[in-house]
């Protein structure tokens, strides 16, 4: 197991290297000069000294391998930067979004996983029921609904309409812990409510697979209770596919909460990147992709992990 | 395809199309300007002229709407068209040439994965800027592996077809042979992929124009009408309901579409409803009824098993009758099909949910000497029955073994399963079974996973739980047919072995080994098509068959030890097909007019033997 891990986690620093270089690139190879596209919005013709400058700002005159080894360099001791408006340093004012927007996806899947997994379950027992019938097509619905869409909706009955709860917005942990987790409520079960549908089909399915695998039917031939043959030998065996389509889809929320941030005022990382791209701060979107895109390589590499552990046969693949 | 795939299809295809050609028709239709401002009439509910109201600006919801669906879908469609052609085309040629070519097109284009698609897709925007085709630059970009992937994969599992290869080695251009096998291959799974393509660019789309990143203003989207009605939605609620209602049900449509496509074109899927545990969970059969000559072991009388409901089911096991007396061995051979294992199965109530018993009993007598019908027995009573007095070992060890225990827990399970012990005394047990059936340093294997241990040992695990409790009855079906003739040689030996240990235990053996009957079993009950044939002792049967499946059987056995009963010319009838009269009439050397006419009943000869052959005096 320890060999594995070490094997694994090689690979994935490999891959933050790879990623890292992957944005590096980005801005320097594709075709147009940055500082150029930078300055030329609203059609006009950028004057060509401003341009000299913002090169020269950006480091964008020296050799490619002097620009790369520097960036790297800042990488290693945690600098991503400067953001090109006020000059603000990008590390500083992600170390404080981050951890936000962090909590709201592990709200958001512990619900979805408190939800999900049960119910896909039971509708997995009862296959074919009407239950399972009502809940696959619950499902379906709530996975096709845009986040966004659900989002402005909630935000319209629960806080515009019943007045349930504000309309958005974040408090600290520290200052109101009650109204913090009562404003963290609406955006994670949001993000939730998609989240869950996917857990439920993936727990269903593969719970019906397992439930036809010969182990399950020596398990009965041993005699041993129902409830057992589904705890120790179902639902482990079942997990493992769930957890990495879950760890897949936590993946892809790193950026998409972006959405559910926007509409819930929640000042995540998204805020920051939304006023990044319409502003066009290079570095600034550069950091936290590049930072978003490691904490997904990390996010793989512990589901790796997690997946040996579930099953004995991965460590020695 | 079949109509029940059309009709599934059907609905979301209809809707799906409806809503493109209602899109496409949206210049021909009589529609306000979409971009016509009429700032006095904004946020007017709906009315004559305006049959949705109008927006923020004043403009007309419902050719909003509408036009709004032209730009999303040709976003999607457009994105999703480029991907596929693009990632495809690399995923081809990297299946083909593999190597440095590989790398280049579908390892790079894998490394897109490494991002978050939104994030990803706002990384384009920043350097493109907003807008239509920066949309479908970005989407492009993020769907592409996918397809690559896909087309990566069939390309290298047609490479190695059979044909391929040999028409490569007649000279063929071999580019040629596989863009012709591969895309037709790659077609199914690459249409799923497009339709899932589609609905994932379109929630994509939306979303970024809801962030004001994708389509410009003040062109028409569906994310941006949410987007401007969601900033008056305190005084004009009604307008976020068109677009939430357009986008979603788009999407909600287009995930049928892809749901019902995956099912038409991948029928692997299909296979849900098969599986016992439901029949297990739920199953509470009647009562007992009592039962008359009670056998000293196990019998089984007239036993009827039928696969399916109604006027449709089909008879897999018709009127079988067998018996085991403590310490005696029997043998059930047949061909696949025969039915010989769902007899095993319903011996210790495990048949597939699919599979009913329809007659007969089945008649156990336990430990404590009461005797039950086993087919009528309620599943509780079953449960502490099996593992404990009943046993079973199944064909494939590997399979058998669930892959995340450690082997000696699994031994351990069926004992703690009837014993109240603690778990430090099952596991002792357990490894002194594990060393019992012979394996080789049992305290270290027992710690061990399945797939660490050989398919024998795996089997004499399997064995080492089966006999856990000394069952009165042991049932192995096929048990040696996964493993190579030297284990199975070894593993023959352990049941024969075992079975003298333990005196009074009964065995039965579902096999198609002829050769393995003769090694093992004191008596032999030959089955075809789901009935008994020929009943009697391994040495008379086989030495004087009275019936001319059976004497096909023995004349096929070649010389090896490996027989594989394939050589009696004829096939099997299927279940839905059966020959009228006796079964085996359309293969039998001997069959006459009076055969087909009516079935033969299974007729007894004395000495324990039996036949259903009506001519069993001709059989040579
Ligand atoms: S009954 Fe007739 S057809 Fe059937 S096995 Fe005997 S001889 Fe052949």
């Amino acid at each position: 197991m320890l060999g594995y891990a070490v094997r694994r986690s090689v690979v994935a620093l490999g891959l933050v290297w790879v990623v890292a270089t992957l944005v590096f690139l980005v801005i320097h190879l594709i075709p147009g000069d940055p500082a150029e596209l930078l300055l030329s919005q609203g059609g006009f013709a950028p004057d060509p000294a401003a341009v000299a400058e913002l090169r020269t700002q950006l480091g964008l005159d020296r050799p490619l391998p002097v620009q790369y080894g520097s960036y790297i360099g800042g990488l290693l001791h945690g600098d991503l930067g400067h953001s090109l408006l006020d000059e603000h340093p990008v590390a500083e004012e992600i170390a404080l979004r981050l951890p936000r927007t962090l909590e709201l996806i592990a709200a958001a899947a512990l619900l979805a996983v408190v939800f999900g997994l049960p119910l896909g379950t039971l509708a997995a027992l009862r296959a074919g029921g009407p239950a399972d019938r009502a809940l696959s097509v619950l499902a379906g619905v709530s996975m096709s609904v845009p986040v966004f869409v659900v989002g402005t909706l909630v935000v319209l009955v629960f806080a515009q309409k019943l007045r349930w709860v504000s309309a958005g917005g974040f408090t600290p942990f520290s200052r109101d812990p009650l109204e913090h987790l009562a404003l963290l409520a609406m955006p994670a079960a949001t993000i939730a409510l998609g989240l869950a549908a996917v857990v439920f089909r993936m727990t269903r399915s593969s719970i019906l697979e397992v439930l036809g695998r010969d182990y399950v039917r020596t398990a009965m031939a041993k005699g041993v209770a129902p409830l057992r043959i589904v705890v120790h030998h179902v639902i482990r065996n079942a997990l493992i596919p769930v957890v990495t389509v879950l760890a897949l889809h936590l993946g892809t929320l790193l950026g998409g909460t972006v959405l559910v941030e926007y509409v819930f005022n929640w000042p995540g990382l998204s805020g920051y990147l939304v006023n990044a791209v319409e502003a066009r701060d290079y570095p600034e979107v550069m950091g936290i992709v590049l930072v978003i895109s490691v904490l997904f390589v990390l996010l793989n590499l512990a589901v790796d992990l997690l997946y040996a552990l579930l099953d004995p046969r991965v460590r020695h693949a | 395809m079949e109509r029940r795939d059309l009709h599934r299809l059907a609905v979301p295809l209809a809707v799906v199309g409806g809503i493109v050609a209602l899109a496409a028709a949206a210049p021909l239709l009589p529609l306000a300007d979409p971009v016509h401002i009429e700032v006095s009439a904004r946020l007017t509910p709906p009315s004559e002229g305006h049959w949705l109201g109008q927006d923020e600006y004043g403009r007309d919801v419902l050719s909003r709407a509408i036009w709004g669906a032209r730009a999303s879908l040709a976003v999607s469609f457009l994105a999703a068209a480029i991907a596929g052609i693009a990632g495809t085309a690399l995923g081809l040629l990297g299946g083909y040439f593999r190597g440095v070519v590989e790398i280049l097109t579908v390892r790079s284009a894998e490394a897109v994965l490494c991002f978050p698609p939104l994030l990803l897709a706002l990384l384009v925007v920043t350097l493109l800027g907003p807008g239509a085709g920066t949309l479908i630059v970005a989407l492009s970009i993020l769907y592409a592996p996918s397809y690559a992937r896909v087309a990566y994969a069939e390309t290298l599992a047609a490479r190695n077809l059979d044909y391929v290869v040999a028409q490569e080695a007649l000279g063929a251009r071999s580019g040629r042979i596989l863009l012709r096998t591969v895309l037709p291959n790659v077609a199914p799974p690459l249409l799923v992929q497009f339709s899932l393509t589609v609905a994932s660019a379109m929630v994509l789309e939306s979303g970024l124009s809801f962030l004001g990143l994708g389509v410009v203003p003040p062109e028409p989207s569906w994310g941006l009408m949410i987007r401007g009605a969601r900033s008056t939605m305190d005084q004009a609620p009604w307008l976020l309901l068109w677009p939430c209602l357009a986008l979603t049900g788009t999407i909600v449509a287009l995930n049928m579409l892809c749901d019902a496509l995956r099912d038409v074109l991948d029928p692997r899927g299909r296979t849900v409803s098969a599986n016992p545990f439901r029949a297990f969970v739920s199953g509470l059969l009647p009562a007992t009824e009592p039962a008359p000559a009670p056998p000293a072991l196990l019998r089984v009388d007239g036993l009827h098993l039928a696969i399916g409901h109604g006027p449709g089911a089909l008879p897999a096991v018709r009127d079988v009758s067998l018996a085991v007396a403590p310490g005696e061995t029997l043998a059930v051979v047949g061909e696949s099909g025969s039915g010989k294992t769902l007899t095993g199965l319903a011996i210790l109530g495990l048949l597939p949910p699919v599979v009913r018993v329809t007659g007969g009993r089945i008649l156990y007598t336990g430990r404590d000497g009461t005797t039950v019908d086993l087919a009528r027995l309620g599943e509780p009573a079953l449960r502490r029955l099996r593992g404990d007095e009943l046993s079973m070992v199944f064909q494939d060890p590997s399979a058998s073994l669930n892959p995340v225990h450690r082997v000696g827990d699994q031994v351990a399970e069926t004992i703690r399963a009837h014993r109240d012990l603690s778990a430090a005394e099952a596991r002792r047990r357990a490894v002194a079974l594990l060393d019992r059936v012979g394996l080789p340093d049992a305290a270290r294997r027992a710690r061990a996973y399945p797939h660490e241990l050989s398919g024998g040992q795996r089997q004499r695990a399997v064995i080492a739980a089966a006999i856990a409790n000394g069952p009165r009855l042991l049932i192995a079906d096929e048990p040696t047919t996964a493993l190579d003739v030297t284990i199975q040689a070894q593993i023959l030996e352990l049941m024969a072995g075992l079975k003298a240990q333990a005196g009074g235990m009964g065995l039965i053996f579902v096999t198609h080994n002829l050769a393995v009957v003769s090694e093992i079993a004191d008596r032999v009950v030959v089955m075809y098509v789901g009935e008994v044939v020929e009943e009697g002792p391994v040495a008379e049967v086989f030495g004087s068959p009275r019936h001319p499946y059976t004497a096909a059987l023995v004349a096929s056995v070649p010389e090896g030890d490996d027989d594989r009963l394939s050589a009696i010319p004829g096939v099997v009838p299927p279940l839905h097909d059966l020959p009228a009269g006796c079964r085996f009439a359309p293969r039998c050397g001997l069959a006459e007019p009076a055969c087909t006419a009516g079935a033969p009943a299974l007729e007894s000869l004395g000495g324990g033997r039996s036949t259903r052959c009506r001519r069993w005096r001709e059989v040579a």
